[in-house]
């Protein structure tokens, strides 16, 4: 079964994330992806921050060798409608079967700030850009062949205001063709309970499947590193206390995950996790098991 | 493929590009992309936005409602969200606004919505008008 199967099956889904390697290796990837044996699918992200790294196709289609299923992560920032849809057209090709439409962080925030942004589409119009070529056609209506059929994705971030909008416009997304929408992560257990009760009022779980982010952090100080340096992040000054009154931190940011994990594991509506170990992909098969998500 | 536009036409946009201008950049810092959607957007210009995003906010905002690139700048979007819910105008950022053409970039929006390459804008919104709305989404 593939993600949206699985999805749409209606089964608990756990998908996870992975930053490819600044380098042309494939061995990073290799060492990586051996720690997500346990999850439905990974996402790969393209060029997060605006920093440059291995290519999100290639990556996915090497992890796809690796028997794990990947998610491409598309963004508007560097390339335009034209360059877009044929990159799709040959993920496709390739054996990639589900896409992230993002907008993208801002190409300043990068390392390369003087290069010129593109944002020819936005999030909700690639999103429907995918649809359209699911359908048989591109966005100038001229017809694909043989066409791709593409499980759409999109992000949300409850987090950031202004926030009633923000949850009209997931439903823009949704309208789109997102099919599953994965979180930013969640440090901000009762904001999001809230968030997904705005969800649930318009019915939107039920249009598409929602993923909560996770995200382990190693030290109250990349916990600060995240608040300041990733915009739209809302972490509760008690989470700060705890990391830092901690004797082993590492293990605090461990048991926070699971806590959150189990906290919103029966949530209604929630379908799902998304987790984001970053720079920490080993712990992932221990987040999996002591919070009950994988029992071998 | 596209009704490109004629040599007349470019002039004639080229004119009233910049009666258009010299009347919307002052009061809305208009950005002449000549697909004008400030009707929809509570009459804030949403092309303001470094991302230039025409469908609502991306997902940077920080706390507070200011801007991911430009701290010192409000997010544009938390003030079309807060306006048109003010201005009773919030239907109308329901709808997915189309990718943006960029053929139509510094051309004319008046001249644009007169040869049918944009909607017109929805200036007044009645009841019937919001009515209608609300069931097309």
């Amino acid at each position: 079964m593939n993600l949206r199967e699985k999805i749409e099956s209606g089964r608990f889904v756990i998908t996870a994330e992975i930053g490819p390697p600044v380098g042309a290796g494939a061995e990073p990837l290799h060492k990586k992806a051996v720690h997500f044996r346990g999850v439905d699918a990974v996402n790969i992200t393209d060029n997060q921050t605006a920093i440059v790294r291995m290519s999100s196709i290639a990556c996915a289609r090497i992890l796809l060798e690796q028997g794990i299923e990947p998610v491409i992560q598309v963004t508007c920032r560097d390339r335009n409608r034209i360059a877009i849809q044929s990159d799709l057209l040959g993920a496709w090709a390739l054996g990639i079967q589900n896409v992230l439409c993002l907008t993208g962080d801002f190409q300043t925030f990068g390392n390369h700030p003087e290069s010129r942004g593109v944002f020819d589409l936005d999030s909700i119009q690639l999103a429907a850009a995918v649809r359209g070529m699911n359908e048989g056609r591109l966005m100038s209506g001229d017809e694909i062949k043989d066409p791709p059929r593409f499980f759409i994705g999109a992000a949300a971030n409850p987090f950031a205001e202004p926030f009633d909008f923000r949850i009209e416009r997931l439903g823009k997304k949704m309208k789109a063709g997102a099919g599953f929408i994965q979180t930013q992560p969640v440090f901000d257990i009762d904001h999001f309970r809230r968030w997904m009760e705005g969800l649930r009022s318009r019915g939107f779980h039920k249009r598409a499947a929602i993923l909560a982010g996770i995200m382990p952090v190693k030290s109250a100080k990349a916990l600060a590193h995240m608040e300041k340096e990733v915009p739209g992040m809302r972490i509760p000054g008690e989470l700060f206390d705890r990391m830092e009154k901690a004797a082993d931190p590492k293990e605090e940011g461990v048991r926070i995950a699971i806590e959150t994990i189990r906290d919103l594991r029966s949530l209604e509506g929630l379908a799902g996790f998304h987790l984001m170990p970053l720079m920490w992909e080993s712990i992932t098969p221990r987040l999996l098991q002591e919070s009950g998500l994988r029992s071998s | 493929m596209k009704n490109r536009m004629s040599v007349w036409e470019r002039r004639l946009s080229h004119g009233l590009c910049l009666l258009e201008d010299a009347m919307k950049k002052p009061v809305f810092r208009c950005q002449s992309c000549g697909e004008c959607i400030l009707s929809h957007t509570a009459f804030i210009c949403s092309q303001r936005c470094p991302k230039r995003m025409r469908n609502g906010p991306c997902g940077g905002t920080r706390e507070g409602g200011f801007c991911e690139v430009y701290p010192e700048r409000k997010c544009i979007w938390t003030l079309i969200a807060r306006r048109s819910a003010l201005l009773r105008r919030s239907v109308l950022l329901l709808r997915i606004e189309r990718a943006h053409d960029w053929e139509l970039e510094k051309t004319s929006a008046w001249l644009n919505v007169f040869r049918k390459r944009i909607e017109p804008p929805v200036l007044l919104m009645g009841k019937k008008k919001r009515h209608e709305l609300e069931r097309e989404n």
